[in-house]
């Protein structure tokens, strides 16, 4: 009993220096020795794309295994720091969005990227510290048989907003004459529906300025789109948990607003039985007014990029080895793999296009090949520490206009005295 | 025992406490890792500017003078404060008169105690779904129903700013009286059938002998109950961020609700820390006075 105690003291400090040997020691690296990296993902069975990633890297960098550690999708973020703080964090990691890029650089939980492109999103102060992999941007999707069971002209890529909204409208009136029961159009009850146009296309708008005027036309629509029966109270969205992918894929709404990630979950459900089978197609986003319509502009849209990150924890070899993987991650190999699943990689070239119109299934048409191909996307959530905040905040006043609880100029006000007041002095 | 060295009683309590030690250590060690640790961590935090990474600055009293000023904290304590004045007697009013229609001897009695605990043991997610269908305010069954009795204007329920909060009260209110039911039943059962007799020959109709026995009777259970509802109301949390998230607007934002949001949504954890200590100063003022109130009554 008396030998047990330091023995076991012994142990432990032995355990402790193996264990700290492990991580962050500068040795030489050989380029050619094995290394595994870890990279971090969230619901891997049914979200293909890490796996896709490692795979393809390792192909061509047999040397390199990249496992996958799997995060849970809703909170992915809250677990994601919270393994950062902890120091368990994965070698590479992914932003799921921008809201939080701002924690993890000022926290200094990202490697500075030096060789990394620049001119992304995951720029401070000229330096680089995330890439992207996929860009997903806002297109109007739509049902063509619902659009000739209600008589309605299909988007030709010249819709403003005042052309989408009649064109909502008609769609119920005709789909109601035609014995349907879909409405217009569905804009889920994301604030992203109606704020991140906004935001994106109105001139001068700025999500850090604390001035939501900018709002304003955009909710007017939505509220008279409702008043009209055009699209789905917010009321009954939340109540009855409508899903976006429920409401267009099973023909519940001709139109929809959604980014590009669904049109590999519209194959998918297609494929499963989840969404009926019909002719879609995707047209741009409608637009501000007319200097931004038609194929021969440049729609605006948003969208914020998902990237890529390394943990600088990981030791020398892991740090080069998740370098590598970057620069595997950004380039044309994998943006055509991520095509060949649906997923819309961050650098659209022909080839990824022609990629994503080759599976099957996927519309035909040159609106839907512009619409996925062109477009200037705005991020949704610029890089600012006050982002969250200001986000957050602006969620509780998506809600209180849509459910008409608070009068459309009431409720911008108030966001703009809260902006000042609980985030923008902070 | 007299021939006993003197030494051997002593090894005798070193033996005591040391199986004592050993049977409280495990769970010790996992109350201070688990929460021991990190209350005092908070205290702490509560002046600091922390957002996980890094070291935490000091920054004083700098977090509560931002909450005097701070709308949604106010806003957030008033929804907390509403819920609580509202969902303790209610709770306390809709348990206490399960318990006494459920502490006959009727048949299937065990099945309607079942029924009525059942919601406390269903999935939060479950019931604030079907919650929302049923109170939705087009085609839910609730305001069908209103409209049958000739309502016309049926609330909105969770969709309205103004209804939020009370719907939010009555699923509160059903899920857990089946829990409390259950202990005023345990309460009413400890009562002696002889009282009842006594009071019935001394003339006591039902009314007085509920307030003259029943009453006195529950007096602990009682108290025990409202201090249990007292701190889950005011730290309530699940039940609302999956009916409403806090809204329409900021309609059932609560405090502890506001706790996560900027914690662990905007990183501000040393601001959070400070409002945690908010809401526990509040749970521990307002069952300190029930205490205190609770022994005068005992005098």
């Amino acid at each position: 009993m008396r030998r047990a105690i330091p023995a076991a003291i012994s142990a432990a400090t032995a355990l402790a220096l193996v264990l700290a040997g492990c991580g962050g020691e500068d040795e030489p690296t050989d380029p050619n020795a094995p290394v595994t990296i870890t990279l971090a993902g969230w619901s891997l069975s049914t979200t293909p794309e890490f796996k896709t990633l490692a795979d393809g890297f390792h192909a061509a960098h047999p040397n390199v295994t990249v496992e996958l550690k799997e995060y849970d999708a809703t909170n992915y973020d809250t677990q994601m720091t919270a393994d950062l703080a902890a120091g368990t964090a994965p070698d590479v990691y992914v932003l799921k969005n921008l809201k939080n890029f701002y924690t993890y650089q000022s926290g200094g939980q990202l490697l500075e990227l030096p060789d990394a492109a620049g001119g992304t999103a995951y720029e401070v102060d000229g330096k680089t510290y995330a890439v992207p992999y996929r860009q997903d941007s806002w297109v109007l999707f739509y049902n063509k048989d619902l659009f000739a069971k209600a008589k309605v002209n299909p988007p030709d890529g010249s819709w403003t907003w005042d052309d989408y909204a009649t064109a909502a409208k008609a769609l119920t009136t005709g789909l109601k004459g035609a014995g349907a029961k879909a409405t217009g159009t569905y804009q889920h009850v994301f604030q992203s529906t109606v704020q991140g146009f906004a935001l994106a296309q109105t001139p001068s708008a700025d999500l850090l300025s604390g001035d939501f005027g900018y709002l304003k036309p955009y909710y007017q629509r939505s509220l008279d789109l409702q008043a009209a029966g055009a699209q789905p109270t917010f009321g009954t969205a939340t109540t009855n948990k409508l899903t976006y992918q429920a409401q267009f894929g099973k023909q519940q709404s001709a139109m929809l607003l959604m980014g590009t990630w669904y049109i590999a979950t519209l194959l998918k459900q297609r494929t499963s039985g989840d969404a009926d089978k019909f002719e879609w197609g995707i047209a741009p986003a409608p637009q501000f007014d007319t200097s931004t319509t038609g194929t021969s502009a440049t729609p605006v849209t948003f969208g914020d990029p998902t990237g890529l990150g390394v943990n600088p924890r990981a030791s020398k070899a892991k740090q080069d080895a998740a370098k590598e993987f970057l620069r595997y991650v950004v380039g044309e190999d994998a943006g055509k793999a991520l095509a060949g699943i649906g997923i819309t990689p961050a650098q659209t070239s022909d080839a990824v296009t022609q990629t994503l119109f080759g599976l099957d299934g996927v519309p035909q048409d040159e609106l839907s090949k512009f619409a996925y191909a062109k477009h200037d996307t705005k991020p949704e959530n610029p890089v600012s520490k006050h982002t969250a905040g200001l986000q957050n905040l602006l969620n509780e006043t998506h809600s209180a206009i849509l459910s008409d609880s608070t009068p459309l100029d009431k409720a911008i006000t108030d966001a703009q005295a809260r902006a000042k007041n609980e985030v923008l002095n902070q | 025992m007299a021939t006993m060295s003197r030494a051997r009683p002593r090894r005798l309590v070193w033996r005591n406490t040391v199986a004592g030690w050993s049977f409280i250590l495990p769970n010790f060690v996992g109350f201070a890792a688990l929460t021991l640790v990190p209350v005092v961590a908070l205290f702490y935090l509560a002046f600091t500017n922390w957002n996980v990474f890094g070291v935490a600055d000091w920054t004083g009293t700098a977090n509560f003078r931002r909450m005097w000023s701070d709308a949604s904290f106010w806003t957030a304590l008033r929804n907390t404060i509403y819920y609580a004045v509202f969902h303790i007697p209610l709770t306390l009013v809709a348990s206490l008169g399960l318990a006494l229609l459920l502490n006959r001897r009727l048949r299937g009695v065990a099945f309607f105690r079942t029924v009525a605990f059942f919601p406390y043991i269903t999935s939060i997610v479950a019931i604030a779904v079907v919650w929302n269908q049923l109170f939705s305010p087009e085609y839910g069954p609730v305001n069908a129903f209103l409209r049958g009795l000739g309502v016309d204007n049926p609330p909105g329920w969770t969709t309205s700013a103004q209804w939020s909060m009370p719907a939010v009260i009555l699923v509160g209110t059903w899920r857990y009286m089946g829990y409390y039911m259950l202990l005023f039943l345990a309460g009413l059962q400890t009562i002696p059938a002889q009282l009842y007799e006594a009071a019935q020959i001394d003339g006591a109709g039902p009314w007085q002998r509920f307030t003259h026995v029943t009453l006195p009777g529950l007096r602990h259970t009682t108290f025990f109950v409202t201090v249990m509802l007292t701190i889950e109301s005011f730290k309530v949390f699940d039940l609302i961020l999956v009916m409403t998230q806090g809204g329409p607007g900021q309609s059932t934002l609560v405090l502890s609700q506001y706790i996560y949001q900027k914690g662990f949504v905007e990183n501000q954890f040393g601001y959070a820390s400070a409002v945690s200590i908010v809401l526990f100063a509040v749970c521990f003022g307002v069952t300190a006075v029930q205490f205190l109130v609770n022994r005068r009554g005992e005098r």
